[in-house]
This record gives structure tokens, sequence and C-alpha cells, in this order.
């Protein structure tokens, strides 16, 4: 299998804050990955400096061979990256159609001007970008919705809703913040399975922030631990459920 | 083959139109055409400025400058040119509303590359003062006029032209949101970041916008220096980009529609003004007391009552009626008190109001009278439909 992100002691300060300190892991092909730690551990600055949102202080950052450290994050996308946002981060007037719409226009190949003079290799283009995101929305079971404003979808909606936005970049690795965060068992439970197949389906290599140990336990083949910006642990989660030193990090250290 | 059967259909359409506008103004008196072409330009300036503010939601408030400096670019053309070029009027005046487009659109980049990484309040404060700087530089240019202004050698009176820009111009910006080329610059309004890592290039989408959207504020400009024959800074005040900024807000931001039915209205709204007639102090104090009561009564039914669309309506034209009531009766018993008895200028009032008018809109819809919306016959269907569904389901 071949190695699909490679992080070497990356590292990024805010100031005379180390947000993220030397961390380093390896995802393979088709890995579904957990990363996870307590709050302000510096797992969303490590999704963000993987999207190009921040530029790392130091350290290297590779994707399918390439340095991508400091790239502006729509580069990224078009690289294979996509992402969803812990705090949801949806185009809210728009239909949710259109949110998947936008999420597939990276690969547009017609011009603006056309667009201007509404010529037939744009209406084409625009259709079919319309009919690939109605395929991914029933994928993530919201085609019936296809024409709500998504700021008025559920929460949980919400959040397969910006996971098919992801989807519609084709990317080859998926970084998924929280996506389980506010849904009920029922819905974690479906959401388990439905990653699941989208990476089968689509050959993804998936890694995942989550702060549900059972539904990141379940899921993830692999998990790395942080705390404070720095890695305490990982491995498979067997492992890293009696990890001492994990346990310390959640609960305190004992008496 | 259909497909360009009905785009040659709908462009010959759109001409026909505007020689219709032509045949129409040409009976009119100078004063009345003027209004005519005014009222072209501005639809041409509020829908290009709501590409920029509405659509890729960048607060822009110098649009005036994008439109002087078109004038000016034109004025000054026609000047060194004119004369010598031995043109038709009407391929001078085209490649005039080019020029001016094209130099608009320099200046367009040129505030927008530095700017544009500025949100929301500062973008407004750069934007505001640009304009202002670009009014003051003209000014002191002796080679232009200065402060006396320009005088445009050959007037043009192309009523057709004005108005097949303004036409050209909400056609540009309805086939972009028809495409899903529009859609990343609705991304970039709703959310930087996420557009950014959906693979939008944020500064280029907005850039565009700019240049789009100055291009044809310069446009406009080119044909009111030839209609005008005369251009000179005064006519580019800060005012100016206020009243098309007015104009997209009061439209409802990022609707099409909106601008150009609000650019309309509120360009012949103050014109109109002009015929009021006097009347006692009075009934000023009594039509107030009307709105007060309207606008409150208008809101009580907004926040409380849920009921059928019928009802609704019903409710608000019962209000609506009370206030015409008031204002009508209070207004000739108040007059007999002796201070309110005294005569007023209506013709004077026009600015107040244009005022108040702006104040009651916003205080009872403050997301524009089209919000979102565009008008469409999909959308009048579906509006006719709802009302329907719900008389079916009472």
């Amino acid at each position: 299998m071949s190695v699909c992100l490679k992080l070497t002691e990356a590292t990024i300060k805010f100031g005379g804050l180390v947000a993220v300190n030397k961390v380093s892991f390896e995802l393979k092909q088709g890995d579904l990955f957990g990363l996870i730690g307590p709050n302000g551990a510096g797992k969303t600055t490590c999704f963000n400096i993987i999207t190009g949102v921040y530029k790392p202080t130091s350290g290297e950052i590779e994707f399918n061979g390439k340095l991508i450290g400091g790239t502006p994050s729509n580069k990224i996308a078009n690289l294979g990256i996509a992402r969803t946002f812990q705090n949801i981060r949806l185009f809210k007037s728009l239909t949710v159609i259109e949110n998947v719409v936008v999420g597939g226009f990276l690969r547009h190949k017609t011009g603006l001007f056309g667009a201007m003079a509404y010529l037939p290799a744009q209406i084409r283009e625009t259709e079919k970008l319309r009919a690939e995101a109605m395929e991914l929305l029933k994928i993530v079971d919201l085609a019936d919705m296809a024409s709500a404003r998504s700021a008025d979808l559920s929460y949980g909606m919400q959040r397969r809703l910006e996971i098919a936005r992801a989807l519609a970049t084709q990317p080859k690795l998926l970084l998924l913040d929280e996506p389980a965060a506010g849904m009920n068992p029922q819905e974690k439970e479906e959401l388990n399975v439905m990653v699941r197949r989208i990476r089968d389906q689509f050959q993804l290599t998936v890694l995942l922030i989550e702060h549900d140990m059972r539904f990141v336990m379940s899921l993830c083949e692999r998990i790395l631990v942080l705390d404070a910006g720095t890695e305490i642990a990982s491995g498979p989660p067997d492992a890293i459920r009696n990890d001492p030193k994990v346990i310390a990090a959640y609960l305190g250290q004992p008496a | 083959m259909k497909f360009w059967l009905g785009r040659t259909g709908s462009i010959l359409l759109a001409f026909a139109l505007c020689a219709g506008i032509q045949l129409l103004a040409d009976q009119q008196s100078d004063f009345v055409q003027r209004l005519i072409v005014l009222a072209g330009l501005y639809v041409t300036l509020a829908v290009s400025l709501n590409l920029i503010n509405g659509i890729t939601g960048q607060f822009s408030m110098g649009h005036a400058a994008f439109y002087q400096i078109g004038a000016y670019t034109a004025g000054f053309i026609a000047m060194k040119f004119y004369a010598g070029a031995k043109l038709p009027p009407e391929l001078w005046m085209i490649l005039s509303l080019l020029t001016g487009a094209a130099v608009a659109s320099v200046a367009g980049l040129i505030v927008g590359l530095p700017s544009l990484r500025l949100k929301g309040d500062y973008l407004a404060i750069v934007t505001l003062g640009f304009g202002e700087i670009i009014r003051i530089i003209v000014q002191n240019q002796p080679a232009i006029g200065g402060a006396y202004g320009l005088s445009v050698a050959p007037r043009f009176e192309m009523i057709w032209l004005v108005w097949l820009l303004a036409i050209l111009c909400i056609a540009v910006c309805r086939n972009l949101l028809k495409t899903a080329h529009g859609l990343q610059f609705l991304a970039v309004r709703e959310d930087e970041v996420a557009s950014s890592a959906m693979g939008v290039n944020v500064t280029r989408t907005k850039v565009t916008a700019f240049l789009l959207g100055s291009a044809f504020a310069g446009a406009a400009g080119a044909l009111l220096a030839h209609f005008e024959g005369f251009v000179s800074p005064k006519m580019f005040t800060m005012d100016v980009s206020f009243i098309i900024v007015t104009m997209v807000v009061l439209g409802g931001t990022g609707s099409i529609t909106g601008a150009t039915l609000a650019a309309i209205g509120l360009f012949f709204l103050p014109e109109k003004m002009r015929d009021l007639p006097n009347f006692p102090l009075g009934n000023l104090v009594a039509t107030g007391i009307g709105i007060v009561i309207m606008v409150i009564g208008f809101r009580h039914i907004a926040a409380n009552f849920h009921g059928k669309m019928v009802e609704r309506v019903l409710r608000y034209l019962a209000i609506l009626a009370i206030a015409v009531v008031i204002a009508l009766v209070l207004g000739p018993i108040v007059s007999k008190l002796p201070t309110l008895g005294v005569p007023v200028e209506g013709a004077k009032l026009r600015m107040v109001v244009f005022a108040v008018t702006l104040i009651v809109l916003m205080l009872l819809r403050p997301q524009g009278i089209f919000a979102h919306h565009e008008f469409s016959w999909a959308w009048l269907r579906k509006v006719l439909r709802i009302d329907t569904d719900k008389k079916v389901t009472a």
C-alpha cells in the first residue's frame, strides 16, 4: 500500500503557543485513521495545516509524494484533499444541491465569458455537475432535500451535506472534523456505516477527528492521540483504550 | 439549433425593446428624455454594483468612481480623437463605451487587488475613500477641465444604447447565476474559508466581480458623458455612490430583479415628488402619525400572526386603511390649530419623502424588497400555487 499522507515533525506556533508540536504520522492508501484528544489538543489545527489554512512553522507535510506545506487551500483541494468543518460551514443561503455543485466546480473546464453568454457548453457542464451532485446526495441520503435551503436542514443532515460537498471535489483524502458531533446514537450508527461505505466506494483515505470514543473505536483502524499539541500515543483502538497516558490525559492523573 | 433560434430571438427582442423605448422617448420633452436615460444608467449601475455587493458580498461604496472614470475617459478620447476619426456616431459610441469600460475595469483591478484582503466595514471604508480620491484628483487636473468640468464634443442621444447596456448588464448577471460559474461568487459571499477548501480561488473570484462591476459602471459613464455633453466632478460625489448602494440594499442584496426595480423606483420617486402641491402643515403631521401607526401595525402582524396567507393580507390591508383614514381625517382637523395651518411647499419635501420611504421599507423589510429572490416564471407559478394550496388545506 502506498503512502497517502505523511506528516514529519509538523509544528505550528502562534506567538508563544505551540499548538501542534512535532507531530508525525503516516496514512496509507485506504486507511481509516482517527485523531483524538482533549479539547485544545491541536486536532483541528492539525487539519488546518494539512489543508493550507495555516502554514506550518516547521516540519514537512507530504501528500502522494509531494510536499504541500504552505500551499493555499484552493490548490490543496485541487490536489485531492477535501474536508468538513467542526463548526459547520455550509453556504447557508444556497440550496442543498448548489452546495454540492460548488464542491464539484473545481473540475470545470469551460470559461467565464461563455458563462456570461450562457453558451451550450456551460449549460451542459452545469447540468452535468448537478447530475453528479444529485448522485452524491443519494449516497448521503439527502436526495429529497435537494432544493431546500441548506440552513433549513437539521444538524445531522447539515453534517452529511458537508460530507457530500467534500466528496464532490473527488478527493483522495477526506478529512472529517467531528462528523458525529450533535448526532443521536442512531444517526451515529448510520454515519459509521456511511463512512465505511464511501471509503470503499470512492477508494478514499479517511482521517477523522472525533470526541465520541465508542464511535472512533468502532470505526477507525488506527488512532493517534494528541494532548497539548504533542502526540502521546498511537496504534490500534484496543491498545489506545488501555494506554495509561491516554486515560490520564482524559481523566487526569491519579492522585 | 433550437438553442440558437431561441438565443437569436431573445437578442432581437432586446433590440426591439430598446428601439421601442427610443421611439417612445423621441416624442417626449427633453426633460423626460433625460429622465429615461438617467433611469437606464442607474439600472446599469445598481445591477453592476449588485454583482459586487450582493452576489459576491464585497461591500463596495465607491461605485461612482468607476462611473466617473468611464465618463472622463469617453470625454477625453472624444476631445482628442473624434474630429480626426470620422467614424459614424453609433460606431464611435460603442468604441467609447468599450474604452470607458476597459479603463474603469483597470481601475477596478487597481483598487481590487490590494483592498480585497479587507472584509465588510473595512472594505467599505477603503472603497469610499477611493471614490473621493478619484474625484479630487480629477478636480485638480487642469488638462481635463479641473473643477469646471469637461465639455464632451458630440452629444449623442442614443437612448436605445443606454437601455441596451442595462439589458446586457442584467443578462450577464442573470446568465452567470444560472451556470455553475455563478455559484462560486455566491459561495465566496457565504463563506470564504469553506469555498477556498472546496477549491474556489477566492481572490480571483472577488477581483473578477470587481472587474465586471466596474466595467459596466465605466460603460454607463461613457454614455452619460456623451448624453450630457459635459462632465464635471460634481456629478460623481459620494451621494451618487450612496444612492447606488441604497438601490442595491433596498432591492434585496443579491437580487438582480430587486436592484433593477429599486433603481427605477428610487430614481423616479424624487422626480415625481416635484409635482407635489402645497398643503397645510397639519396634514403633514397627520400623515406622519398615519405612517407610524402603519409601521407598528405591520410589524405586529409580521411577528404575531401565523395564519393563512389571505387572512394575513386582509389584516395588512385593514391596518393600511386605518392609517389612511387617520391621515385623511386627522389632517384637516389639526390644521385648524393656529400653528399647524401654515402651508408647506410640497416640492421641497421630496427628499424627506425619499428618506421616509427608505426608513419605512427598512423597518418593514430589512432584507430588501426581493431579499435573495429573483423573478422567474417558475417562481411566479410557485408563489401562486402555494397560495392555492393553502386555500385547499383550509
